[in-house]
């Protein structure tokens, strides 16, 4: 109680001078969704509710402040067992007696998702605070993004703050250079970033230097002590260099980051991609991605690599995959797409059909359904789960 | 004195009649790509797309553009759905980025996105910021001179240009003669020029600023049976903008 009046108050002390200004603004939206999946001849399915209230103030002209609070609730199949999607030789590595460890729970949730203070200047802008960090060109698969993994299905979906304090220096009207600090418990285990950003003719481009530790699991052994899977803290070093431009009449990107590791392998990624809008506008896009930490051999995946996958640890499993998008405005309201993801190194994919509907100015509903085309244990298999995702959304 | 007479009546009463007659058709474009392309300007529009079922869509947003349309930054406004998401374009749109607020990012898009329809409307983003393409991308030819909504008009034939890879194999415009606002452009399709793709009607023609501004305009496109309305709400010409203004980071304010 005494908790919760501390939290009114401080609310009331902050939000009141600025709900007095003119200038700022309550937004966000309410989403409402339903997931399913075919898992072992049942189809299993789960609700969410999500409320996004953002608040946006212009202190004075250049300083900004800006938040938002997400409420998530879950229902139906709120537990899935993980189980169920290996294949019986990956089950096998699990230790006996820790097979009910091996669940992906989907609790209610609220938390402050963003909540920064920008400040813009001639020359730079300064960020204090929980912020969205978005790194690279790719479209599906961010080799420089080192803070995020973006949803194989749903790439475009938002990403989460990172606490974070930036800085973006102007140099000149085509070039930036942005520094970054991401805290943690000591300065050697926070991560740090520096990122020249320019321009040459009609091609973008960025080169950065990034260093950050990488919590990894190890899904064999479990530490009591924090109710946990092991975490396995590694430094990570990256340098990386992304590109994004015109040629031959088509839109074309690039993004490669080559990682040294701590203790474990160095690895590198890379992303080349391609887009086109025809004349009938239909939209088509090709990416191809490669990750050497991913195998090239589908009976090489272990547990750890499939639950790093799950747990969204881990960009890819397998080395080399392209991914796919045809989009075609079918009326002036409703596009339909269509994306084929195809892991090349286990020949696996996975279709996903996709709907966009504008059903009014601030309401829109996005569906999908996605069929794997895959052997047990190969990245897109059928234990994967068959399914959809339909999601309707309300802006304020 | 009998040469000053004759001077005079040539001054007074020909030169009008030679000088209507002598505009060409790159005379005539020229002076609507001059009316078209402001040093600088800002304008607060509202867009509403008809859909072929009827239903209505509308957006407002802010558009400021320097050195005559080469540079143009639009930021939406409204509806909540896409508030914040902007859209810069450089030299003539040959350079696009776009902003989407909800993911931090910003997307740096291939001239083939200038064919994408702008959220859906009748409007591509080529049609909104295209520049000096009237001069660069077409050569002009004057037809007869014809009434168009009521006004007395020159009528234009715009080709496409062999270099250029705009979308439209051809114009035909009807400009008023009396302060060269086009006051009706037919778009043809990219690969046949007998199609008619879409027609654009400009009226509520206000003077702003000394410039004559058609205050609304309405592309309908033929082959989809829609239309989108577009009305300033404010348009300031001449205005001073910083160039720092169109750059990546102004476009993620």
């Amino acid at each position: 109680m005494k908790k919760w009046i501390s939290i009114l108050v401080f609310l009331s002390f902050c939000l009141s001078p600025l709900m007095a200004q003119d200038r700022v603004e309550l937004f966000g939206y309410f989403e409402s969704q339903a997931m399913g999946a075919e898992i072992k001849n049942e189809f299993l399915l789960l609700y969410s509710n999500k409320l996004r209230v953002d608040l946006k103030s212009s202190l004075s002209d250049n300083i900004i402040f800006a938040a938002n609070f997400d409420y998530i609730t879950y229902h139906g199949k709120t537990r899935w067992n993980i189980l169920d999607f290996l294949a019986p030789n990956i089950i096998s590595e699990i230790p006996q007696g820790m097979e009910s460890f091996y669940v992906l729970p989907f609790s209610n949730r609220h938390f402050l998702d963003n909540a920064y203070i920008k400040l813009s200047f001639k020359h730079f802008d300064l960020t204090v605070g929980k912020q969205q960090i978005s790194l690279g060109t790719g479209y599906v698969w961010n080799p420089t993004d080192v803070f995020n993994i973006k949803e194989l299905f749903d790439p475009i979906y938002e990403q989460p703050g990172h606490n974070a304090v930036r800085l973006d220096l102007a140099l000149g009207s085509m070039s930036t250079l942005t520094a970054l600090f991401s805290p943690e418990d000591t300065w050697e285990n926070s991560a740090k970033l520096i990122q020249f950003k320019g321009r040459i003719s009609h091609f973008d481009y960025s080169l950065m230097a990034i260093e950050k530790v990488w919590r990894f699991h190890d899904y064999t052994e479990f530490d009591m002590e924090n109710m946990n899977f092991l975490e396995l803290p590694e430094k990570r070093q990256l340098l990386g260099a992304s590109t994004a431009g015109e040629l031959l009449g088509l839109g074309v990107w690039a993004e490669y980051g080559y990682n040294w590791m701590g203790s474990s392998q160095d690895f590198y990624e890379l992303v080349v991609g391609t887009d086109y809008t025809f004349d009938f506008q239909t939209y088509m896009m090709v990416e191809y991605y490669r990750n050497t930490l991913g195998k090239t051999d589908y009976q090489q995946y272990d547990l750890n690599d499939w639950m790093r996958l799950i747990a969204m640890e881990q960009k890819a499993i397998s080395r080399d995959q392209v991914y796919v998008f045809i989009q075609h405005p079918a009326t002036d309201l409703l596009s339909i797409g269509l994306s084929i993801i195809y892991s090349i190194s286990d020949n696996s994919v996975a279709l996903v059909p996709t709907l966009n509907y504008s059903l009014s100015d601030n309401v829109e509903i996005f569906a999908y359904l996605n069929f794997n085309f895959g052997r047990e244990g190969k990245v897109f298999s059928k234990n994967m789960g068959n399914g959809g995702l339909i999601r309707a959304r309300v802006y304020f | 004195m009998k040469k000053i007479l004759i001077s005079i009546v040539i001054i007074v009463f020909v030169a009008p009649v030679l000088y209507g007659q002598e505009l060409t058709g790159e005379d005539i474009i020229q002076k609507v790509n001059e009316l078209f392309n402001v040093e600088s300007g800002y304008a607060k529009a509202k867009m509403t797309i008809v859909t072929t079922s009827g239903q209505k869509r509308t957006f407002i947003y802010d558009s400021w553009s320097k050195n005559k349309g080469e540079k143009n930054l639009v930021r939406y406004l409204e509806p909540r759905r896409i508030k914040g998401q902007a859209v810069l374009m450089l030299n003539n749109a040959d350079d696009i980025w776009m902003f989407f607020p909800r993911t931090q990012r910003v997307r740096k898009l291939a001239t083939h996105a200038k064919k994408q329809k702008m959220q859906g409307s009748d409007f591509s983003y080529e049609d909104m910021g295209s520049g000096d393409a009237f001069i660069n991308d077409f050569s002009s030819k004057r037809l007869e001179d014809e009434k168009m909504e009521g006004n007395d008009c020159y009528k234009l034939e715009l080709t496409r240009a062999k270099e250029s890879d705009i979308s439209y194999s051809r114009l035909i415009m009807w400009i008023i003669k009396e302060n060269f606002v086009p006051i009706v452009i037919d778009y043809y399709d990219e690969k046949d020029p007998t199609v008619l793709e879409k027609r654009l009607v400009q009226s509520d023609i206000r003077i702003i600023d000394d410039i004559p501004t058609a205050m609304k305009m309405v592309m309908y496109d033929k082959n989809d049976n829609t239309q989108t309305e577009m009305e300033f709400l404010e348009i300031k010409y001449n205005v001073i903008l910083d160039d720092s203004m169109f750059t990546e980071r102004e476009l993620k304010k």
